[in-house]
């Protein structure tokens, strides 16, 4: 087991190290120079200069590498070109909101995912098993946008029961849960698909398994063989499934922050590159790029722990 | 085959999916309106007998731009699959004939793979500017390790069948070998991977312009149209509605007929 989690850890820093590479070429090839936009308009040759030598810019790459990455250890990820804001501090401010989009979104997606996915495979080959699969595949073919766009319309405007734009406070408020409520409709709705199919195809594999069937031959009820025998066993390949479709679901987030103007990274993200706010665009996507390391890792190590086999 | 013909659904998939290429390729027949001249007159006109599907806020018929829109959507939904499907498929075989560079190859596969394809469209639009061009680099760069795991995985397989053995001993060279006899038995799982790979592709880069990091309004592109509807949505709804109920229907299309082609061509996933 330390073994494992010893040579994944080795294996995540060239990964890393690789990040940091594009996020470094990311501002070398960006047209502004930063020493005449941290001096301002109004600045005179020589404070540019002056700036310049204080950022090291006068210095070879692999120097300015050094001092880029001695930057990002001490936590300097650069201000913001428009409103001069540390991009650190902005980072600080929309990780939470965007975490907590995605947990209200997992928290009912999952469980239902899982539900759909069992049924549909204990009743294979019927008419309920046809409309499970018939709502995943229409659910991972449908475009987020969309489905945000009809809740928005819906629920938001014709009916008026639910907020659609912005955060209306922390998720333990009631205010937050309303006003989270839509957006995490939206993310969860399309991650329901997934979920489902993959259920599906894993309690297949195990109701056909050995043990499931002795547990029948035991006269164990039906309920305690698929929830006990089939499906605990199939929630192993699930889960990892489930941690690799993060990514689907950050992809999921940004377009969700956008259509609802949540406060999260991805809007942060998405309107930093298209206002050519190069040290934000850069430190989002640092940051996120970090995030799916430590994710990869942490659902890597979590296999290991729910499935013995895997440690050898 | 036969077994393809017969699902009802896979005939359905098929037939839309056709359908939306032959509407993609012959847009300027179909119309000879340009989806770019407005109308101010009938702006934001809901569907009716001068538009079928409405106009948007320019007033621009939403068929013709519904066409064209299509049209740059496959479009760039086929260049991303070809690219990275090319690329990919290349470096699958290479890691499976030559299994000194295995290792090397889909190490560096995983790596790409563990990143999403969203974030590559952030990185690629924040050094290249948003656009078109952004959008097929990023979804090609997200398809390379797909294409290369499934090709690798194919070919691996293939490698040890008798056939490779007895093209060695009369002495055939690798590429020879490589592109004849390896690459033409992978082709089967790699056509059901790009058909399934390409409803995905669709859907990310549609996503991607949407929030506008891919093709800019005006341009007539589904993703870019549905963000335009988005501002006139509570006046408007059609120009939103219009091209993302378009996306979906493409999108779903793929889907069916990629997973009865998936359960047609391989016995082995028949469930």
């Amino acid at each position: 087991m330390l073994c494992h989690a010893v040579h994944r850890l080795l294996l995540a820093i060239p990964v890393l190290l690789g990040v940091l590479t594009v996020g470094f070429m990311l501002m070398q090839v960006v047209p502004t120079d930063p020493a005449t936009v941290r001096a301002g308009p109004m600045a005179t040759a020589d404070v540019v200069a002056a700036i310049r030598r204080d950022l090291g810019l006068d210095r070879p790459l692999l120097v300015q590498f050094g001092l880029y990455l001695a930057r990002l250890l001490q936590g300097d990820l650069g201000v913001s070109i428009i409103n001069n804001i540390p991009v650190a501090t902005e980072l600080g401010n929309t990780i939470g909101p965007t975490l907590e989009l995605m947990l209200a979104s997992l928290i009912w997606s999952i469980p239902l995912g899982l539900a759909l996915g069992t049924i549909g495979a204990y009743w294979r080959g019927k008419l309920i098993d046809r409309a499970v699969m018939a709502v995943s595949v229409a659910g991972v073919s449908l475009p987020v946008f969309f489905l945000g766009l009809i809740l928005i319309w819906f629920v938001g405007f014709r009916w008026g029961l639910l907020p659609f734009t912005g955060r209306s406070g922390p998720l333990w408020t009631l205010d937050g849960l309303i006003g989270i409520t839509l957006p995490a409709l939206t993310l969860g709705g399309v991650f329901i698909g997934p979920v489902a199919r993959m259920t599906r195809t894993a309690v297949l594999d195990v109701l056909g398994a050995e043990h499931v069937r002795t547990a029948r031959a035991k006269g164990l009820r039906e309920i305690t063989v698929v929830l006990r025998h089939a499906l605990r066993n199939a929630l192993i390949p699930v889960v990892t499934l489930i941690g690799l479709q993060i990514g689907f679901l950050l992809g999921g987030a940004v377009v969700t922050e956008t259509i609802f103007s949540w406060p999260g990274v991805g809007r942060l993200a998405v309107g930093a590159i298209t206002s050519n706010d190069f040290p934000m665009a850069q430190g989002t996507i640092l940051v996120l790029a970090g995030g799916f390391i430590v994710i990869n890792l942490v659902v890597d190590l979590l296999y290991a722990v729910l499935d013995p086999r895997v440690r050898a | 085959m036969n077994r393809l013909l017969r699902d009802p659904l896979a005939l359905i998939g098929l037939a839309l999916v056709l359908a939306a290429i032959l509407a993609a390729i012959f847009a300027p027949v179909l119309t000879s309106a340009d989806p770019y001249d407005n109308d101010l007159a009938s702006a934001m006109q809901p569907p009716g007998p001068d538009h079928m599907l409405g106009a948007d806020d320019q007033g621009r018929d939403m068929i013709v731009r519904l066409l064209y829109g299509l049209r740059l959507t496959l479009l760039m939904g086929a260049a991303a699959v070809g690219i990275g499907g090319g690329i990919g498929t290349t470096l699958g075989l290479v890691a499976a004939f030559y299994r000194r560079l295995d290792t090397l190859i889909m190490r560096i596969m995983d790596v790409l793979l563990s990143f999403p394809a969203i974030l590559f469209g952030l990185a690629i639009a924040a050094i290249f500017g948003p656009g078109t061009t952004a959008v097929i680099l990023a979804l090609s760069v997200a398809t390379i390790p797909l294409a290369a795991r499934i090709v690798r995985a194919t070919a691996t397989v293939e490698m040890q069948r008798d056939y490779i053995e007895a093209a060695r001993a009369v002495g055939m060279g690798d590429n020879r070998l490589i592109l004849r006899h390896l690459l033409p038995n992978c082709l089967s799982a790699l056509f059901v991977w790009a058909t399934l790979r390409f409803g995905q592709v669709i859907l990310l880069g549609s996503a991607l312009s949407f929030i506008g990091l891919g093709a800019q309004p005006p341009t007539a592109e589904l993703g870019a149209m549905a963000a335009q509807g988005r501002t006139f949505l509570f006046f408007a709804p059609h120009i939103a509605v219009v091209p993302s109920i378009a996306i979906f229907l493409v999108v779903l299309a793929f889907n069916v007929l990629g997973d009865a082609l998936r359960d047609a061509l391989d016995p082995r996933l028949r469930v």
